[in-house]
């Protein structure tokens, strides 16, 4: 008589199963990995030699087939400033009456959907709606106001639902325990509930930005230009941004050396990777903070 | 966080400071995209000139830069085609006077694929390629074969709508009232349709010779089948030899003044044309350039 906990048929077949399905998923993982290596990989070896202090601090030369980049670099930096300054606030206000004040009546479920739907809405429709309401109607002109107001409008959702979840992760009991030391709700949210969801908050805004940093068609109507000979010196000003840039180079200009389109991607993906980094490492920081 | 956005705006700020001391006068330019990339080295060599003088040059597409004008909001619109009598009546009611400036010409060159045998091509016989219900459809159908092609169907490349180099090609080869064949590949960029070209052995396309590579082939054009045919080139541009070249125009809300005037005048001179010239494009007249 074999013993009870011996090995039948099926328990090996289910084991097999299980070390086969392992195996399946962790090449759908790898071929996610894959990817995004080969890219990076393509734009070192074929970009990496372009990247300078001249070619990062210097305006494009020869008809944009020559020299720097460093008008569209940095008014990528000032478009997504604005866009910063303007969806952040708003943005973060916006999840806080969400998550701590809204009743869950018809009005929240509604500017709930709103939300979701503006998250879906393509950016080249927040392009022409960013042209259309600021350019012409509020007569901003192509600026890097009417620009980042557009940019800022289009990443508002991302804004909006991370810290909305990040707000809610904070266990509730915080906020009891706070109402019942006789503090009110806005010195809970305050004290309480913010400083625990930053680190929450943190990777929305970090989410915007790489987006804002790569969006191309929202700003091509609203404020960037092809080629502008001075650097902006003020949110009045259109400007030059990597993403258009890297199109305009790569699509646009006969003539343009074969590594000068890698070169501008590879700074624009660079761009989005040290801010990923540095706000992984800000949120490495805070969580060790955390009291739960 | 909040520390992080200033920093980033000091950054920004602090670094143009050494430009803010002078004031700077900015002229908007828009338009066709054929000619965007001398309008940005006009605007690049012009820095050099006046150097407070700040030109912004934007692409779109001469459409876009006639409609920027109507709105006002550039000073300088530029177009590959002439202004059609439809935008002229809505500039007559927004109380604009466009002012049309030629600044070059631009001979439209037929590209092929490097392996394609073709040599020359008759307009009437492009008309067919190109022009709805036209009978040719296959290379084989004007006796060429092309090595790599298969079934040697053609692929036509064309422009998208609001493009001047497909208003024109339209008008010079087709005939005012013919339209296009469906089924045309319509891309975004006079660099785009040398580049597609360069990749497929069944296709034909139309491009500013400004645009020509080595990599691929132009075709002689002759007016008529059987006719004389003339090589596009910068020389047959300019002596109108060269049966579909174009103009290309600047625009002006009425007569310039002030800097866009200097701007202007700085285009048609000397060294404003021998930029044109090294770009791949006719000057206006004969110009001596080093």
């Amino acid at each position: 008589m074999s013993h009870i906990y011996s090995i039948t048929p099926l328990n090996e077949l289910n084991h097999r199963k299980d070390k086969l399905l392992r195996l399946l998923f962790l090449m759908m993982i790898v071929t996610l990995i894959v990817p995004v290596l080969i890219i990076l990989g393509t734009l070192i070896y074929k970009g990496g030699s372009m990247i300078s202090m001249e070619f990062l601090f210097t305006f494009p030369k020869n008809g944009m087939t020559a020299g720097g980049i460093f008008p569209a670099l940095l008014g990528t930096i000032w478009l997504v400033a604005v866009a910063l300054l303007v969806s952040v606030p708003l943005g973060v206000a916006a999840a806080i009456y969400l998550s701590e004040y809204a009743l869950d009546n018809w009005l929240t479920r509604l500017i709930n959907i709103c939300i979701i739907n503006l998250a879906g809405v393509p950016s080249i429709v927040h392009a022409l709606h960013g042209f259309g309401a600021f350019v012409i109607f509020a007569k901003m002109g192509t600026s890097i106001l009417a620009a980042g107001l557009t940019l800022a409008i289009m990443t508002m959702p991302v804004v909006i639902v991370a810290t909305k979840e990040s707000l809610q992760s904070v266990p509730h009991a915080f906020r009891v325990a706070c109402w019942n030391m006789g503090a009110t709700r806005w010195q809970t949210i305050r004290r309480v509930v913010l400083p625990n969801a930053t680190s929450g908050i943190l990777t929305g805004i970090i989410l915007e930005v790489s987006r804002t940093v790569g969006e191309t068609a929202p700003i091509m109507f609203t404020g960037a230009a092809f080629f502008l000979p001075f650097l902006p010196e003020g949110i009045f000003d259109q400007t030059m941004a990597l993403s258009l840039h890297l199109f305009v180079v790569a699509t646009q200009v006969p003539g343009v050396p074969d590594a000068l389109p890698y070169g501008v991607a590879l700074v624009l993906i660079g761009m989005v990777l040290i801010l990923n980094s540095l706000s992984i490492a800000f949120r490495i920081y805070l969580r060790n903070k955390k009291k739960w | 966080m909040k520390k992080l956005v200033f920093t980033i705006l000091m950054a920004a700020g602090l670094s143009s400071i050494p430009f803010a001391a002078n004031a700077r006068v900015m002229l908007q330019n828009k338009g066709s995209d054929t000619l965007v990339n001398v309008a940005q080295a006009w605007a690049e060599e012009y820095q050099t000139v006046k150097p407070k003088i700040a030109v912004a040059v934007t692409g779109g597409g001469s459409g876009t830069g006639i409609a920027a004008l109507l709105n006002g909001a550039v000073d300088i619109a530029n177009a590959s085609r002439k202004i059609k009598s439809k935008e002229l009546k809505m500039a007559a009611k927004r109380g604009i006077k466009p002012v049309e400036h030629v600044v070059g010409y631009d001979a439209l060159a037929v590209y092929v694929h490097k392996n394609n045998p073709m040599k020359q091509i008759a307009i009437p016989t492009l008309a067919e390629i190109y022009g709805e219900d036209g009978a040719t459809t296959k290379w084989t159908d004007i006796n060429l074969k092309i090595p790599g092609c298969r079934g040697q169907q053609m692929v036509l490349i064309s422009r998208q709508n609001n493009s001047g180099t497909y208003a024109y090609f339209r008008k010079a080869v087709l005939g005012k009232k013919r339209d296009f064949k469906l089924g045309t590949r319509d891309l975004h960029g006079s660099k785009d349709v040398v580049d597609l070209v360069e990749h497929t052995p069944c296709a034909i396309g139309y491009s500013g010779l400004a645009y020509a590579t080595d990599h691929v082939k132009m075709a002689c054009i002759a007016k008529t089948k059987g006719g004389p045919c003339v090589n596009p080139s910068v020389a047959s541009a300019s002596d109108n030899s060269y049966p579909i070249a174009r103009p290309l125009m600047m625009y002006t809300n009425g007569a310039p003044t002030g800097h866009v005037k200097d701007y202007l005048d700085w285009i048609m001179s000397d060294e404003g044309q021998c930029i044109i010239l090294k770009k791949g494009y006719a000057p206006i007249r004969a110009v001596n350039c080093k």
